[in-house]
């Protein structure tokens, strides 16, 4: 029963993310579009390139939407309001979204086009950037939770929350976030303009909308795990708890997607070093800073 | 809920998703066939076939940073554990994986030093 309540909340946030999207892109603020895109996207003809790598190619869009619907698994809406509350939950998000690059390497294999196989090389090279950006600050979390589980971690920010408790490590998920979401400015494997979408190029009618579902499932999932681990997960006066986790969740989507549309894209090259030269060094810092406060406020 | 129900509930998420898109292809596949013309399935690349095949090795300009990725990464797979203990042993915890990592950041500072940090 939770488990239909929450697939259905995670579609219905999708929605929401897709229209958010366009309204970030476009400017205009339309309920209905993204039921017509998906329409319309449903109705076209999804043409196989020549001589594809015919298994990656159909595995692909399937696999990003796996990822991402099985990373939402673990997150909690309220203290009950939870697909599965495994033991060894912020790991397990970790690990579901991995296969973020699987998909993308797939997908920009399988095609046999030459911009499609750049752009899934090149999310290769954002996630040696990224990576660590992702699995260090969610350490420092653990630590201050005691617990691997995402409802203990939520509980343990009742007096603070980890975006007071932790700055730096909320800004360096927060980033990370995005470029594992290909979010502009780090949308460097789909790149429109440059690639002709990257990897998804060569997608076109059905395929495609399970690729954008795929991508709109994993946001709104990265936007969850971040209000779960940094901003308090459903705490919060007055209003219900499944009415706050619904809030922080729709402003950190919003955020995401609006913070990209004033910056250049990144090349892969600074995303590179400025994640390892600045990036990690600051993300052991605050282990290091997590770990004294730790213990002093023990 | 058993620890192998959960599991098994995860398993069961990853066949209904299957399921799904499956579904998705039926409804699509229901509505009309691509129709097979000649030139419509060659890859974007300006209309033509590309003169070279894709399939081909790739320079990894990032390599340097990709050695000291998996340094990090192993190390990152010991935090976990360490983590959720953390406060339970207290300052010698701090200091054991202070040590750990200040030669892990070291061992960056030097690749750093000797041009790691930079697309080859």
């Amino acid at each position: 029963m939770t488990t239909a309540v929450l697939l259905l909340l995670l579609a219905f946030g999708a929605y929401l993310v897709a229209v958010l999207e366009n309204w970030a892109t476009s400017g205009r603020f339309q309920l209905a579009t993204p039921a017509f895109s998906a329409l319309a996207l449903l109705g076209r003809e999804s043409v196989l390139p020549r001589k594809p790598d015919r298994i990656f190619f159909e595995v692909a869009p399937t696999l990003l939407l796996i990822s991402a619907v099985l990373a939402a698994a673990v997150i909690p809406l309220t203290p009950n309001l939870i697909i599965t509350d495994l033991a060894t939950g912020a790991l397990f998000i970790n690990a579901a979204l991995v296969y973020v690059l699987v998909a993308l390497i797939m997908a920009g294999w399988g095609p046999n086009g030459a911009y499609a196989m750049i752009g899934g090389w090149r999310f290769l090279g954002q996630l040696i950037a990224y990576a660590m950006l992702i699995v260090m600050p969610i350490t420092a979390v653990v630590m201050r939770a005691e617990s691997l589980l995402t409802t203990q971690i939520v509980v343990s920010q009742a007096g603070l929350w980890n975006i007071v408790y932790q700055p730096v490590g909320f800004v360096l998920f927060f980033i990370a976030a995005m470029a594992l979401a290909f979010l502009p400015p780090f949308d460097l494997t789909t790149a429109k303009g440059e690639l002709a979408g990257g990897v998804e190029a060569e997608y076109s009618g059905v395929r495609l909308a399970v690729f954008r579902l795929g991508r709109l499932v994993l946001i709104i999932t990265l936007a969850a795990a971040t209000v779960v681990f940094y901003l308090g997960g459903w705490q919060g006066p007055w209003l219900p708890p499944w009415a706050w986790s619904a809030i922080k969740i729709l402003a950190v989507t919003a955020i995401m997607l609006l913070a990209g549309r004033y910056m250049p894209r990144i090349r892969e090259a600074n995303l590179l070093s400025w994640c390892w030269m600045f990036g990690i060094p600051l993300a052991l810092l605050n282990i290091f800073l997590v770990g004294v406060l730790v213990l002093v406020f023990s | 809920m058993s620890t192998l129900a959960q599991y098994g509930l995860l398993l069961g998420l990853t066949v209904g998703t299957i399921g799904l898109v499956l579904s998705l292809y039926a409804l699509a596949r229901a509505i009309g066939k691509a129709r097979t013309e000649s030139g419509k399935d060659v890859p974007a690349t300006a209309g033509q076939l590309s003169r070279d095949p894709v399939w081909v090795r790739y320079h990894a300009r990032y390599y340097g940073y990709a050695l000291l990725f998996l340094a990090f990464d192993m190390e990152m797979a010991y935090m976990y554990p360490w983590a959720v203990v953390y406060k339970q042993v207290g300052l010698v915890a701090l200091l054991d994986m202070g040590v750990f990592l200040a030669i892990l950041f070291l061992g960056l500072l030097y690749g750093w030093s000797q041009g790691a940090l930079r697309r080859q």
